[in-house]
């Protein structure tokens, strides 16, 4: 009994000894997430109850500032223009990227200079591509795309003022900027599939989309869960595109959760309480995402 | 083994350091006060402002002055104010001075204002703005007035320009519309415009209400801010807008207008009249607008009254300093030549900036107000070196250079902007606006009888938080 405790004792001290040095190499990126993501989400939910004045806590309110932002009567199109953002960008820029990097994959020549063409809009600043995007969306004559209409003989189109649509042209213009990087996911999930699989499903005379339905699709479907989640996280909290394309207009047509943080905690006179109040409620609505994200990940991995 | 743990340790300790590296400051018995909106670029601007620093710091042997080149930015104001780390002293407009004093990140200036003998040389319209609660928070350094900004270019292509190269007045808005249709119909460009997005429609939508006699908010007996814009006179302004768009057809297509974009299709030429100030061509600059296409007219006037809006810009002092450095900072802005009693040093240094100006291509010549008495030392300063300095036809905008001396005779009256939640205003009107720009069917009495509960309900009823 006593040689065993003392066996298990070494062994801990040795496994302590082991990972102080990756705790000790780990420790300034735990130093940065402490003081960029972890400290201000907490701060920020703890404040979100109390009356501020700047960013300086006065008192305690209660759930004072979620009642004001709740009981806004815009809060109701707030939140649904953010769930609007969310579909369309499942609609227009879920699949994209997918058959893209399947197009890539069946290419002979060329792939690797169509992938860095394709990442390309990835390492453009945010707000320079979306300035771009508004230039080509421009109502007049000299939009790139109403040019493109009047090649049809058709006349200009209002684009981003057209409330109806605003939330699907913004999608557009993030879906350019943004597959690349789930192009290359899906490109390397893709990669990744035994050859074996395809020779085995030629042989029973299985075709092109008949490969891809049997072979790719279900060899790749975790990363594409996992996307998926990863995505409507990502999108929930659009707030540059907006800013730089519409200014949340016309009349609030394009305001998402993300923007109205910006409007009540930069802009606004003093209503830093009610910012941190929306960041409190959309914190809680992506956890729940998050979990999924986690439980599905746990999945997946355990597929592997 | 050893070496290879001795280096991962000392890489770990680097990378430790290098996440706590910049805390830490330097120490000196000097009085210190930064100086925000430093040139960051090497240049005129740039060799001045050291010019000055070395003059100012000969002048007060206490006081060391630090560069900060940061300049006034709603993004990353609310951070820096509450890290500490704004400047001293930094300058934005009057704009703002809702939101920075009523967070209270605006330090009290009445002290050194009364001591240098200045409380009393305010000019009235001014004053209001920068007190609260009887105390001083802010120096103010300009104050214009809104008037009717146009381009010479597109105003003698349609006829517009008399023969001693004066723009034809138009009396009020009614006008303003034929002029602009005539604009439309000779060059093809849109006659005026009106900005609609990130509060900039809300806030000339204001101005531009007044003059048809709307008003947007009263204090009943309590003290409760009660909203005021459901009214025929705010509805009426509305449904000019409107008719702008969908009766005239004058506007640019584009009806997302934000600030930017409000000096881009101007100063490139797409527009004939817009609303402007004294304070245009620093905007105008940037697209490189031709000198003697720029102008500038007094505002019309509306169905009820010809009102323009007062604007400016100030100086604030950090709440972090303390009397001396509030003293220092003062004196600071004063030398650099902002100030009712001009010695030699804030003459010359004034001086400067307008050769700045002219180096730059941007247009001097325009008359401002006076945010001191008409008569002090600095408006008389100021009116020298518009004639000295002139860099474009004066008759483009000599009646709004004659009514600002005399706005009684113009008769023109000045009015500052809304009292409280200024910011969330303008967020609702832009609403307004962009809906009646956008919907040809809005009904416009319903939209603003919305607006009106959307402002009381969202802000006025809470304005204790």
């Amino acid at each position: 009994m006593k040689i065993e405790n003392h066996i298990i004792r070494q062994k801990q001290r040795e496994r302590a000894k082991k990972n102080l040095l990756a705790w000790l190499l780990f420790l300034p990126a735990l130093i940065v997430l402490y003081f960029i993501i972890w400290r201000p989400q907490v701060m920020g939910f703890a404040w979100s109850f109390f009356r501020m004045k700047g960013y300086r806590v006065e008192e305690f309110v209660g759930f004072d500032n979620y009642r004001i932002v709740l009981s806004n009567t815009h809060f109701v199109q707030w939140l649904l223009n953010t769930v609007k953002y969310v579909l369309w960008s499942l609609v227009v820029g879920f699949i994209p990227p997918y058959i893209v990097a399947l197009m890539i994959n069946e290419m002979v020549h060329l792939k690797n200079t169509f992938k860095v063409v394709i990442y390309l809009p990835m390492i453009v600043p945010g707000i320079a591509a979306f300035l771009i995007w508004k230039l080509m969306y421009s109502s007049d004559a000299t939009g790139l795309l109403n040019m493109f209409l009047s090649l049809f003989g058709m006349e200009p189109y209002v684009w981003l003022q057209d409330g109806r649509f605003t939330i699907l042209f913004i999608v557009i213009s993030m879906t350019w900027k943004s597959m690349g990087g789930a192009m290359l996911l899906y490109f390397a999930a893709v990669q990744g599939i035994s050859t074996e699989l395809y020779e085995a499903a030629v042989i029973d005379g299985a075709g092109m989309w008949k490969r891809i339905l049997h072979v790719t699709l279900p060899q790749t479907s975790g990363v594409l869960l996992l996307n998926l989640i990863r995505q409507i996280i990502s999108v929930f909290q659009v707030m540059e595109e907006p800013l730089s394309m519409t200014g949340g207009g016309p009349n609030e047509a394009s305001v998402s959760l993300g923007y109205k943080i910006y409007q009540y905690g930069i802009v606004g006179n003093n209503q830093v309480g009610q910012a941190l109040a929306i960041s409190g409620i959309m914190f809680v609505l992506l956890i729940i995402c998050t979990i999924f994200y986690f439980y599905f990940n746990k999945k997946i991995q355990e597929q592997y | 083994m050893k070496a290879k743990k001795l280096l991962s340790l000392s890489l770990a300790a680097v990378l430790a350091m290098g996440t706590l590296a910049g805390c830490g400051e330097k120490k000196s018995d000097k009085i210190q006060i930064s100086v925000g909106g430093w040139p960051a670029k090497e240049g005129q601007a740039l060799d001045d402002k050291v010019a000055q620093k070395a003059g100012y710091e000969a002048m007060y042997p206490g006081v060391e002055i630090v560069p900060d080149t940061w300049a006034f930015d709603l993004n990353t104001f609310y951070p820096k104010a509450n890290s500490g780390k704004l400047p001293t002293v930094y300058n934005t407009h009057y704009t703002e001075v809702e939101k920075i004093v009523s967070a209270g990140y605006a330090a009290d200036l009445t002290e050194k204002m009364k001591a240098d003998g200045f409380e009393n040389l305010l000019n009235p319209n001014v004053a209001p703005i920068i007190t609260s609660d009887g105390k001083i928070y802010a120096y103010p350094i300009s104050a214009h007035i809104n008037g009717l900004a146009y381009n010479v270019r597109l105003f003698e292509a349609a006829g517009l320009m008399n023969e001693d190269g004066t723009p034809k007045q138009p009396k009020d808005w009614n006008e303003v519309v034929e002029f602009a249709k005539l604009i439309k119909e000779k060059t093809g460009m849109a006659g005026f415009m009106f900005p609609t997005a990130k509060n900039q429609g809300g806030w000339r939508f204001t101005m531009f209400a007044w003059s048809f006699g709307a008003d947007f908010m009263e204090q009943d007996a309590d003290g409760k801010w009660i909203a005021t814009m459901n009214t025929p006179e705010c509805e009426a302004a509305l449904q000019f807008v409107k008719d702008l768009k969908w009766v005239h057809d004058v506007l640019p297509s584009n009806t997302l207008i934000d600030d930017q974009e409000y000096f881009k299709l101007f100063s490139t030429g797409q527009v004939g009249m817009m609303f402007g100030a004294d304070d245009t061509p620093a905007n105008t600059v940037k697209y490189e607008m031709p000198l003697d296409d720029l102008g500038l007219m007094p505002m019309p006037a509306g169905p009820a009254r010809r009102v323009t809006m007062l604007g400016g810009g100030l100086f604030f002092v950090s709440d972090k300093a303390d009397a001396d450095q509030i003293n220092a900072a003062v004196d600071w802005i004063k030398y650099t030549g902002f100030t009712p009693k001009m010695d030699e040093a804030a003459k010359e240094n004034r001086e400067k900036l307008y050769q700045q100006y002219v180096s730059e291509g941007r247009l001097v010549g325009i008359r401002q107000l006076s945010p001191w008495s008409e008569d002090s030392e600095f408006n008389q300063f100021e009116k020298e070196m518009n004639e000295k300095y002139l860099n474009a036809n004066i008759n483009h905008f000599k009646a709004f250079n004659d009514s600002i001396l005399d706005l009684e005779a113009a008769g023109i009256e000045i009015q500052t902007e809304e009292p409280v939640c200024c910011q969330d205003l303008y967020t609702v009107l832009d609403n307004c606006v962009q809906e009646v720009l956008n919907n040809k069917d809005a009904d416009v009495k319903q939209l603003l009888e919305n607006a009106n509960a959307d402002f009381q309900t969202n802000y006025l009823d809470n304005m204790a938080y």
